[in-house]
């Protein structure tokens, strides 16, 4: 809202208080100034010069070398660069010292080497409108030496931010009564005549009592339709309005000094009878501003006997029956609309004014017959007029308020005891409430918001300010949760993530259809599996991630676009997905992906590195899961190859997989791509598991070594599988350390490969013989023979 | 013999002398104690020495013996030296180092951390909740009325099944106090949505970190209190806080914090960084209908709540200028936090 401190001033003294205070006053009340914006000329050291000479400077082409009268007594002489100007002339002089709205402070200096003792200004420089370029050459020829700022009025605007539980303070009188109430002072009255209310108007026919309890009308005949008067354009300029006419500026006017929404109609253009009803189906309406709006029945209108609705209650009045230059006869409406009727309106035709702003937020009902005075009063004087028939009205002005007790104990432990009862008291009273009994107090109607205990206490804390309460640092101790848990293991993760050379990316959780492609969840998705939002604001977030794989690929796109060859990423989060096509709904869960691509060290002086590959990918689940056998068992997934379950024991982890090399080309990756999706809680227990040490070997062990020709298609899970089969008690662990092929046939059948392995044998209480290490060997081999067709070489 | 042994010695000890590398070292060697070195030689003559002699020879031999080894050993060791001095030689020191992948934490989770481990340590625990929320969690008991401004399908994401995602993590206030009697002291950071279109200061989905405190007796003072040395400890011990007076439906007293950031080289100003308030009565309302107890009676607990954006922390701190860097995850961006 904007507030002109001019017009402030109307109802509050507000002299020898500087902006800068009523900004902090505010602020700390808890009404935030978001801009503060001078208007016309402020300093008292901007005075009028006249021009006395004008030279060409010796040094530069541009600038002239003047002297002034500024008043002083002796001639000034100032370096000046503008051209419009002749001897002669009365200009803005800013003297030594003037701070400029631009933040800059004259001083004196040197121009070129020419000495220049001030500033000649334009109208911009000084904060005021720029008519020409060049200097503010000044009419009327005013007295040298005067203060520029008396030539022009001055003014400051203010952009206040209101919360929306107090409408009380959408108006210059209302925020006056709030500055008042901090400052201890009192609000200079406005005096308005007594309306002639005639009550159960029988031409006003309510049929919304419940989204409109009072509705009133004056007619007010043989006004003239002219320009406002200079003060009343002023007033609204002075807070961003357009001047209209008389009427409509009068109405604008009444509702920026007291915060209730008037709306004046042209009376021929209405009917004999005023009806309040909720629109008709299909019904539209042409507005003001227009457009035309197509009505739900929740929406009230005010409508004649030709049933045409004239007005949108509250929110904006109608195309037609307005006030016009032809109008003579008005009908002034000055009413109380429910507030959730209003915002319903006003949402749902996405249509707000400063009417309905107010109207949401709710008016004061007490105001809304003293605000119809005050525009019949300004109308009469301005526009000419008489009443007719007084002012008329259906339905009672609502109550909204009531008496409140102040729990004085409650009051107390909550503002720590920083508050006397009667520093509490007085605040309420500076506020306008007044005591209605003991601890019982009388709120007024300017105040709804102000309905139980916590809202006076609220109230007193505001005022009394937070600077005035002690501090106390203490707080009961309560146990770790299994959250924290989570997060400590999670931390570790990360942290070991980030040592292995990943970059940690958090990605958006809303993601797009066509990064659908990319999506990788633990378990495929089914028809009706993906959680959608109703309303996406684009078709880039309309879909809860059910993966973290899109996110990641999007990443490595935008990295890959920077020349990043590396792309090394990992993200933990929240995937949401429904399950069984739909059947459980908004299930939320939260994993872990990797995506690695390119070389697995960056390139440098000693050699380019290879690119990273499958065996890269478990490499890293094996540091991150130390000493844990990581098992990747393929299955394939549409979209990815190489698709492979990821498992731990019998810990079915998540999937691994490498992105489809037509997605990687159509990607512009130059390496395949490597992704792995895991469920993190089961990471974190497989993380935070505490096993027992065990104890170190006592004895030493021997090893030795088998090379075998099998079969291609048999795989090192089947052979591992077998040497386990074997049961062999002091086998104590084996691993391949060799794996050759030759496609070519000649060293080696090209449908075969040589697996190397090693076996390490020991036993816990002696040292073994070479011929119990040899028996214990034969014995692994001969299951490996008996049960995988291979040979050993 | 005695001038014999005296002429061999120095020879030998010339040889190692002169000797300047393993295999002149060597040969110095055989030549004095080898089979049939000088040295060997004239041991072998010992058997000739007239008896009154044997001793004084023996300890010449001797002597020379221990010189010579002596000698060969220091030899032995100083052409090591220079060996093993030889073997680093031409390694340039200066050239790069051989490459390892570097990796970080995301600035937002550095931020979080640090914010969560010093509310941790002042004896909050964590919590969190879910993010597809329903209207009573983030709304109704958060005594936000049904026609709020921020309940609309412009404002909130909604589904067909009409729950939403959580416009805040203060749901997460309402979740844990349904589930856990006081007393309560939790944090929750987490993701909240609003729609929002994404510039450079708004994101459509967000983090905040949301904190509450139910117990008997707490107070404004215990709000103050806290956040202010949160607040000092997050941004340095001599940080300027202050606590102005605001509204939110869930909190009564409300009020917004600033620190006063000072940036080397700017003016000093106030910045606003959270929200907070005593937990309204009605909540506690909401919350003891919804238990069908009344563990939180407001004539019985208060407490306070407070939340922040975390987005808009991280971005003071590091002089952040566009909020899209936080969800780009570009490594040039990545890196500076490594």
């Amino acid at each position: 809202m904007n507030v002109s401190l001019n017009w402030l001033s109307e109802y509050i003294d507000l002299s020898g208080k500087s902006v800068q205070e009523l900004d902090d006053l505010l602020t700390f009340a808890g009404i935030e100034i978001e801009g503060i914006h001078t208007q016309g000329v402020n300093s008292e050291k901007i005075v009028v010069a006249q021009i006395m000479e004008a030279v060409q400077h010796p040094n530069a082409d541009r600038l002239k070398v003047t002297q002034v009268d500024a008043g002083e007594g002796t001639l000034r002489q100032i370096v000046c660069g503008a051209q419009n100007y002749k001897v002669g002339d009365k200009v803005p002089c800013a003297l030594p010292g003037a701070a400029l709205p631009s933040g800059f402070t004259i001083g004196e200096t040197k121009m070129r080497s020419v000495e220049s003792r001030g500033m000649l200004c334009s109208a911009s420089e000084i904060g005021l409108i720029d008519k020409v370029d060049g200097l503010l050459i000044l009419e009327g020829d005013p007295a040298v030496g005067t203060p520029v700022k008396q030539l022009f009025a001055s003014d400051v605007l203010l952009e206040v931010e209101v919360t929306p539980n107090r409408p009380d303070l959408l108006s210059h009188r209302g925020l006056a009564f709030e500055l008042a109430a901090l400052l201890k002072q009192s609000v200079i009255p406005v005096e308005t005549p007594e309306i002639e209310l005639h009550r159960d108007a029988d031409w006003i026919e309510n049929d919304a009592a419940a989204a409109c309890p009072f509705y009133s009308l004056t007619k007010i005949s043989g006004v003239t339709i002219a320009e406002s008067p200079e003060w009343l354009k002023q007033r609204l300029l002075s807070i961003g309005l357009r001047p209209i006419n008389n009427i409509v500026d009068i109405t604008n006017f009444v509702l920026h000094e007291t915060g209730q929404p008037l709306h004046a109609f042209d009376a021929k253009k209405v009917g004999v009878k005023l009806h309040l009803r909720y629109a008709l189906p299909n019904e539209k309406f042409a507005a003001l501003n227009g457009s035309e709006y197509e009505l739900r029945a929740e929406d009230l209108v005010i409508s004649d006997d030709t049933s045409s609705a004239l007005a949108l209650a509250g929110v904006m009045g109608g195309n037609e029956s307005g006030v016009s230059e032809a109008t003579t006869d008005i009908l002034l409406e000055s009413a109380y609309f429910d507030p959730s009727a209003v915002r319903a309106t006003a949402r749902h035709l996405i249509l707000t004014s400063d009417s309905s702003y107010r109207f949401e937020r709710g008016v004061n009902p007490q105001g809304i017959l003293p605000a119809a005075a005050r525009a019949i009063q300004l109308i009469c004087e301005i526009a000419g007029g008489t009443v007719v028939g007084g002012t008329a009205c259906v339905g009672d002005l609502p109550v909204l308020t009531g008496e409140v007790e102040l729990n004085v104990d409650k009051m107390n432990q909550l503002m720590g005891g920083s508050i006397s009862l009667e520093d509490a008291e007085d605040i309420l009273t500076r506020l306008g409430l007044y005591s209605a009994g003991e601890n019982l107090w009388s709120v007024p109607s300017t105040r709804a918001d102000l309905q139980r205990h916590i809202d006076l206490v609220e109230e007193i804390a505001r005022v009394h300010g937070l600077d005035n309460v002690p501090s106390r640092m203490q707080g009961t101790f309560v146990p770790a949760s299994e959250v924290d848990a989570a997060a400590d293991t999670d931390m570790a993760l990360r942290r070991s993530l980030a040592a292995l050379g990943y970059y940690e990316a958090q990605t958006i959780k809303l993601i797009s259809e066509k990064q659908m492609i990319d999506a990788f969840p633990l378990r495929p998705l089914q028809e009706g599996d993906l959680v959608k939002v109703s309303h996406p604001l684009s078709e880039d977030h309309a879909i809860l991630r059910p993966s973290l794989i899109p996110g990641l690929v999007s990443t490595a796109e935008r990295n890959v676009r920077q020349g990043i060859k590396a792309l090394r990423f990992f993200e933990l989060g929240r995937v949401f997905r429904h399950n069984g096509g739909g059947k459980s709904r908004d299930l939320e869960s939260e994993n872990l992906a990797i995506l690695l691509s390119g070389p697995v060290a960056p390139d440098g002086w000693t050699g380019n590195a290879n690119d990273a590959d499958i065996y890269d990918l478990k490499a890293l689940l094996s540091s991150l899961l130390p000493g844990r056998e990581i098992q990747f068992t393929p299955r394939e997934r549409d979209g990815f190859v190489l698709g492979c379950e990821v498992t731990c024991g019998d810990s079915n982890l998540g999937v691994a997989a490498r992105l489809m090399p037509s997605r990687e080309r159509a990607l512009d990756f130059s390496s395949p791509v490597w992704l792995l999706e895991m469920d993190l809680a089961k990471l974190r227990k497989l993380l935070s598991r505490r096993a027992a040490v065990e104890e170190l070997p006592q004895f030493p062990g021997s090893t030795r070594d088998a090379a075998m020709e099998v079969p291609n298609r048999v795989t090192a899970a089947a052979i591992n599988k077998v040497i386990v089969k074997a049961n062999e008690k002091l086998l104590v662990n084996f691993h391949c350390f060799d794996v050759f092929v030759d496609p070519t046939g000649v060293k080696l059948d090209s449908s075969k490969k040589s697996m190397a392995y090693r076996f390490s044998y020991r036993a816990a209480d002696r040292t073994l013989k070479a011929e119990e290490v040899d028996a214990a060997h034969q014995n692994v081999l001969n299951t490996l023979v008996n049960q995988l067709s291979l040979s050993f070489r | 013999m005695k001038d014999e042994i005296l002429r061999v010695q120095n020879e030998a000890l010339a040889m190692i002398h002169a000797a300047n590398d393993e295999r002149s070292l060597d040969e110095a060697r055989v030549v004095s104690l080898g089979k049939k070195g000088s040295l060997t030689a004239l041991s072998m003559a010992m058997k000739d020495v007239p008896k009154e002699q044997k001793v004084e020879i023996g300890q010449l031999l001797n002597g020379a013996r221990a010189a010579i080894t002596a000698s060969l050993e220091e030899k032995q060791l100083a052409l090591q030296n220079i060996t093993d001095r030889a073997s680093v030689a031409g390694i340039d020191a200066t050239l790069p180092a051989r490459a390892l992948h570097t990796g970080g934490l995301h600035p937002l989770t550095l931020l979080r951390e640090r914010a969560v481990g010093i509310l941790r340590r002042m004896g909050f625990a964590l919590a969190d909740g879910p993010e597809i929320e329903d209207e009573f969690h983030c709304f109704d008991a958060l005594n936000t009325p049904a026609d709020h401004p921020a309940r609309n399908v412009k404002d909130t994401f909604y589904f067909d099944s009409g729950k939403l995602l959580r416009t805040h993590t203060s749901s997460v206030q309402v979740r844990m106090m349904e589930k856990t009697i006081p007393p309560l002291r939790i944090i929750a950071p987490g993701t909240a949505y609003r729609r929002d279109e994404i510039d450079s200061t708004h994101l459509s989905a967000f983090h905040q970190l949301e904190g509450l405190y139910v117990d008997r007796d707490v107070s404004l003072p215990d709000l103050k209190g806290t956040l202010e040395a949160f607040l000092r400890e997050l941004f340095g011990a001599q940080t300027a806080v202050r606590f102005r007076p605001h509204f939110f439906p869930f909190t009564e007293p409300s009020f917004e914090i600033d620190v006063k950031l000072e940036v080397k080289g700017q003016a000093p100003r106030w910045i606003e960084v959270a929200g907070c308030g005593m937990v309204d009565p009605a909540v506690f309302e909401a919350v003891c209908q919804s238990r069908g107890d009344r563990k939180y009676d407001p004539e019985q607990v208060t407490g306070f709540a407070f939340g922040m954006g975390l987005e808009r922390l991280a971005m003071i701190q590091w002089g952040i200028r566009d909020i899209r860097l936080l969800i780009e995850n570009d490594v040039r961006f990545l890196r500076q936090f490594a």
